[in-house]
């Protein structure tokens, strides 16, 4: 064998064996599927109603119920603070008057994420009971979920915080994207979503959580009679998240 | 055939960088090999007087596939929904001390998972 | 004429200092990007407002190249141009490693690097474009060694066949790449005429570079070079560089004629450091000075002013990279038409972005990486051919009919 063929036969084998360990993990990565009688969440679709009319300006008890409950990062500095709810003061001129309203903002959970559509891996994707939740084990952290969210819901880890309020719930590690995931975990066992919660809590009860395919639900009362608004409905996202007077 | 690709010096171009990987692999062979070669640690039930009387799955399952369980388990809870009676919260009734139970053979065979990143275990 | 390849003898002591600091490049960008990794992405400019910085600007100025390259290439191979068949193999060579390049400053980008080799091909997500473009990629590259081999060993008809392809190919991956700002949520990024306006800036870079590759190696290592050959490349750019201005100004013009994007428009225009990038670096130095030296009689003609105008439009399109990807995220999303968000716990309005030493160092590490893999080829493979001239007639006619 001279040196030509010693070459091209090392080289063959190492691409083999490289190529087949690459392989092995390809193949064992794939995932568990479900049949759909098999599956829990199917036949629901969760939305949430923000009654801006009872909620306080000055309360932010729903975002330290998310906070704690969801272990979201937090170091003080706006450029990398995430925040799943977060409250923004908006100002304006509707007519001749001026209006100025708190309104809490959050993943709108749309019906056509754009987020989960761009995503590389379906690490982002829209349960079948319509959350659109992040699959922290699989996202890469290409971050193009941000981009393409047109409200500015979606967050990236990009530091890892050292608390770990709620123990019994994961934090992210750095390198992750996030964003609400109205508390899957809770309403899978039947609890309302911590900011629900902690909103009934301090008595403004505001928030309501409840799933639009039954008929007979509060949640579709409401958004049926009332005049509800979301954010940007233009854009044809579809958002789950209805506004009472907004 | 006559080869037009490069000088005698090709044959460095291609070499270095397969003599690289190589070691890397064989790096690899060799510490695995090393690793199964050993005795496994074993693994202590530390509160055997709990609520469960056996494991989920057995001892021979879980040594060699556990992985495979828990990913199991992750996907019906994360994708599915499923929070069921497989959970993995509930290993640590029986197994409560991270140290005894995971770490013991992961640092055997110098596995480093990065579960411990992001949950919780005691 | 008989055409003989042939690498570099590689002794000479601005050989090896060009290759210590390229491979000192390479180093740091390793040492950063580990930082990084430890870290967080926080160390670099990155926040959660801007959530792609220097990387992805420069990956997609690699992947630009890497067209263009291809461009030049594609004279012998797919056009049949018997007088630029001397660069054919060094342009394919660029080609691979400027989409190499490309690929590391996505990979470098990412956070959650040890999950990119497996995720992406597992979970294929056909309606994502950052799912498609890799399969792209990875096709661009393995038809570049492909087109390399072919020209390597003198397969005259895979040669063409090839050349073809990796022609089409490098459309494919211009229009997927710019798709991924174009078909994007943002006011500034949402536009179809983006993949367009992106191939043809990136067939300007691509030949500017190789032009200015070309009379350097040459040059320096005191080859024979036909000014001819450079001026044709030349005009070829200056025809690149109209079309680049034209997507330029339909793209700025709609934008501020339609009312609801008028804002942005102005944003885009006025409203910032960006804008300087967009006027001064893209319009004024990348656009109409090189036109002007291109077009203009005495400069048109001559290698130097060909070459001073290559080295324009290469900084140029850098210029104009970034001003694609970032001035569309620093402008904020409109959550409520009409109103104002004036508190937020986010940065809400008008984000800031700035550069960090971290991910320059990133930057320069890929730049080393593909510097040295470039002067390690030029000096084991047979990338340069010996003399580049115009041919006469007859000789091409006498290639002609040995190939046959
Ligand atoms: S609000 Fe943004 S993050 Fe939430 S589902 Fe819609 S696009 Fe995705």
């Amino acid at each position: 064998m001279d040196r030509r063929d010693f070459i091209k036969t090392t080289g063959g084998l190492i691409l083999t064996v490289g190529s087949g360990t690459y392989a092995f993990r390809i193949l064992s990565a794939t995932g568990v599927s479900v049949s759909d009688t098999d599956n829990p969440l199917i036949g629901k679709k969760w939305g949430m109603v923000i009654d801006l009319t009872k909620c306080r300006p000055d309360c932010t008890d729903c975002l330290t119920a998310c906070r704690t409950e969801n272990n979201v990062s937090f170091h003080g500095d706006k450029r990398w603070d995430n925040h799943w709810i977060r409250k923004v003061k908006i100002e304006g001129e509707v007519g001749h008057t001026k209006v100025e309203k708190m309104v809490p903002l959050l993943c709108n959970h749309c019906d056509n994420p754009p987020c989960a559509q761009v995503c590389p891996v379906k690490a982002t994707y829209k349960r079948d009971d319509g959350i659109v939740i992040v699959d922290h084990h699989r996202c890469i952290g290409c971050r193009y979920c941000m981009i393409a969210c047109p409200y500015n819901a979606r967050q990236f880890n990009f530091k890892n915080d050292e608390d770990w309020p709620n123990e019994e719930r994961p934090k992210r590690s750095h390198g992750v994207a996030e964003a609400c995931n109205l508390c899957a975990h809770r309403l899978d066992v039947g609890q309302m979503p911590a900011c629900v919660e902690a909103c009934q809590k301090c008595g403004a009860n505001a928030i309501l959580v409840g799933d639009l395919n039954d008929p007979v639900s509060e949640i579709n009362r409401i958004t049926s009679t009332l005049s509800v608004k979301r954010i940007r409905e233009d854009l044809g996202t579809e958002p789950k998240v209805y506004y009472l007077g907004l | 055939m006559k080869i037009n690709i490069g000088n005698n010096k090709t044959a460095v171009f291609v070499a270095i960088p397969i003599l690289i990987i190589l070691i890397l692999i064989l790096y690899g062979v060799i510490s695995n090999v090393v690793a199964i070669g050993s005795e496994p640690p074993q693994v202590l039930l530390e509160r055997p007087d709990s609520k469960y009387d056996k494991c989920v799955r057995d001892t021979e399952y879980m040594r060699f596939h556990h992985w495979e369980l828990l990913r199991e388990i992750r996907e019906n809870v994360v994708r599915y929904g499923k929070r069921g009676e497989e959970d993995i919260n509930k290993c640590k009734e029986c197994h409560t001390s991270r140290v005894n139970f995971c770490d013991q053979c992961h640092n055997a065979v110098s596995m480093s998972p990065d579960c411990f990143g992001c949950h919780n275990y005691p | 004429m008989d055409l003989k390849f042939d690498s570099i003898e590689g002794d000479s002591t601005q050989y090896r200092l060009m290759m210590i600091t390229f491979a000192s490049f390479a180093i740091a960008g390793f040492i950063a990007t580990w930082y990084v990794i430890e870290h967080g992405l926080w160390v670099t400019g990155m926040n959660n407002r801007v959530p792609w910085g220097l990387q992805i600007v420069m990956a997609v100025y690699y992947i630009g190249l890497s067209a263009g390259s291809l461009v030049i290439s594609g004279l012998y191979g797919v056009f049949g141009k018997l007088e630029y068949k001397p660069f054919a193999r060094i342009a394919v060579y660029l080609a691979t490693l400027f989409l190499i390049a490309g690929l590391l400053s996505i990979l470098t980008d990412q956070g959650r690097i040890d999950r990119v080799f497996v995720e992406p091909f597992v979970y294929f997500n056909l309606q994502s474009m950052f799912s498609i473009n890799p399969i792209l990629y990875i096709g661009h590259i393995l038809i570049c060694l492909l087109y390399l081999w072919a020209l390597f060993y003198e397969r005259k008809k895979l040669t063409s066949v090839v050349a073809t392809l990796a022609f089409g190919w490098a459309f494919c991956v211009h229009t997927g790449t710019g798709a991924i700002f174009g078909f994007g949520a943002r006011v500034l990024y949402e536009s179809p005429l983006l993949p367009a306006s992106f191939v043809a800036a990136a067939m300007a870079s691509g030949t500017a570079l190789m032009i200015l590759m070309i009379v350097g190696l040459f040059r320096i290592t005191k080859r024979r070079l036909d000014d001819e050959l450079i001026i044709w490349l030349g005009r070829f750019l200056a025809i690149c560089l109209l079309v680049v201005v034209y997507f330029m100004f339909v793209e700025n013009a709609y934008r501020a004629y339609v009312v609801e994007l008028r804002d942005a428009a102005m944003y885009y225009l006025f409203g910032g450091l960006h804008s300087l990038f967009f006027w001064v670096g893209l319009i004024v130095i990348g656009c109409f000075i090189p036109i002007f030296l291109l077009f203009y009689r005495k400069t048109g003609k001559t290698v130097r002013g060909i070459v001073i105008a290559s080295a324009l439009v290469v900084f140029g399109v850098l210029c104009e990279r970034y001003v694609i990807v970032l001035p569309g995220l620093t402008h904020p999303p409109e959550l409520f038409p009409g109103m104002e968000i004036t508190e937020s716990v986010l940065q809400e309005g008008i984000a800031s972005y700035s550069l960090s030493f971290l991910e320059i160092l990133q930057a320069l590490g890929v730049f080393g990486v593909i510097g040295f893999l470039f002067g390690w080829g030029l000096k084991y493979l047979k990338l340069l051919p010996t003399e580049a001239r115009i041919l006469k007639h007859y000789e091409t006619t006498e290639i002609t009919s040995k190939e046959k």
